[in-house]
């Protein structure tokens, strides 16, 4: 499952959720914002708080929206 | 694969407001109609946390605004495409082609409604603290500042404008300035420098901004003591200039020497059919309703050049 690691009201993120639900894939999101887990998670991920972040794996990761990365990324 | 040719009435590129505002009006006039937005839709304004000077809201959220636009364009038959990036553009014929990643587009008319690009400070945990203390609109996000310190990062008339602004918000107010002198008319220099909250650093460049959640402490470097200082304050507000978004088309349009493109009150550039719209058009105010008053002149102009 893809998870989107995001923030409320943040333009990037809505970007990046929008152009999943373009391509059809599924994701979960994560709100940083509330979550202290989800928080955790996402600096264990990219080492920082820079939201949105989208994995898979939790190891290769696209930050903020970037058509081509995130298109390699899931293989579209 | 060989790319589809597309043929409509008009491209707008750029979907802030001056061009949300253009395919409202195209819409409404049954002109095909598409908006190619690179970035975000809404443009620079989609960061507002709140706008108060778009007549007939009090207040709105700069995204609360965009999305209403938004519909109301799409109510009207307007298409917009975020995730098409647009390749090259072909302005100079009366054949016009605008190529995209995925399509070849032979519009009749062309909107050019880029916006402008705030110059942005070279620090790279700028990012962090944008919006959260780092900001680029003083009309927009003054306000948060009541009673706080705050500083002003430019030496210009926009950086002193924005800082004479300011100074109804701020309890105490930095100018920082990495020339030795301010490059602001002596006028609209003295109407600052004279009120008392207000602090020039000159010959000042700012090394780091540091802070929790939040900006708290500017790194800065008095280049002429040669010394490396902590400044704490609340919010650092960037007016170092902007940069209009027309590297693609000064190939086939004429632009001043700031990059803008030339074009009157009428939106019309120097070749036929192609307008330009709001801040990205040579101008002297750039706020929201005359992005959206650009918009309209612009979308009327296409259809007046389409009918003929």
């Amino acid at each position: 499952m893809v998870k989107v690691y995001s923030i409320p009201n943040c333009p990037w993120c809505e970007k990046v959720k929008k152009y999943l639900k373009l391509k059809n894939v599924a994701y979960e999101e994560f709100n940083v914002e509330d979550s202290d887990e989800a928080r955790d998670e996402l600096y264990k991920i990219s080492g920082d708080q820079i939201v949105p972040v989208t994995t898979i794996d939790g190891k290769n990761y696209v930050v903020s929206f970037d058509k081509a990365k995130l298109d390699a990324l899931l293989g579209l | 694969m060989e790319k589809q040719h597309k043929y409509l009435d008009l491209i707008i590129i750029g979907g802030g407001v001056t061009g949300l505002t253009a395919a409202l009006y195209a819409g409404r006039m049954k002109l095909s109609t598409l908006v190619l937005e690179a970035d975000l839709v809404g443009g620079q304004i989609v960061n507002a946390h709140e706008i108060e000077n778009y007549p007939g809201f009090a207040s709105i959220k700069g995204s609360a605004l965009v999305e209403k636009i938004q519909q109301q364009a799409e109510f009207f038959g307007a298409a917009i495409d975020e995730f098409d990036n647009i390749l090259k553009v072909k302005l100079t014929d009366e054949k016009k082609i605008v190529e995209t990643e995925s399509f070849i587009y032979e519009p009749k008319s062309v909107i050019i409604a880029t916006g402008m690009t705030r110059r942005k400070l070279a620090l790279p945990e700028e990012n962090l603290f944008l919006s959260k203390g780092i900001h680029y609109c003083e009309l927009c996000d003054g306000h948060m500042y009541q009673d706080k310190i705050i500083a002003v990062v430019g030496g210009g008339n926009a950086a002193l404008d924005a800082a004479k602004f300011l100074t109804k918000y701020a309890k105490k107010l930095y100018i920082i300035h990495r020339s030795s002198a301010l490059t602001a008319d002596v006028l609209t220099q003295e109407n600052v420098i004279k009120n008392p909250i207000v602090e020039v650093l000159l010959n000042t460049e700012i090394r780091k901004a540091e802070g929790k959640n939040v900006l708290e402490t500017l790194q800065l470097y008095d280049k002429k003591e040669e010394k490396e200082y902590a400044l704490p304050l609340d919010g650092l507000f960037v007016d170092i200039g902007v940069v209009p978004n027309t590297a693609m088309f000064a190939q086939d349009l004429l632009c001043d020497s700031a990059g803008n493109i030339i074009a009157g009150e009428d939106c019309k550039t120097n070749e036929a059919g192609v307008f330009a719209a709001g801040d990205v058009r040579t101008k002297v105010i750039r706020q929201l309703t005359t992005a959206a008053a650009d918009g309209t002149v612009a979308a009327l102009m296409a259809e007046k050049y389409i009918g003929n």
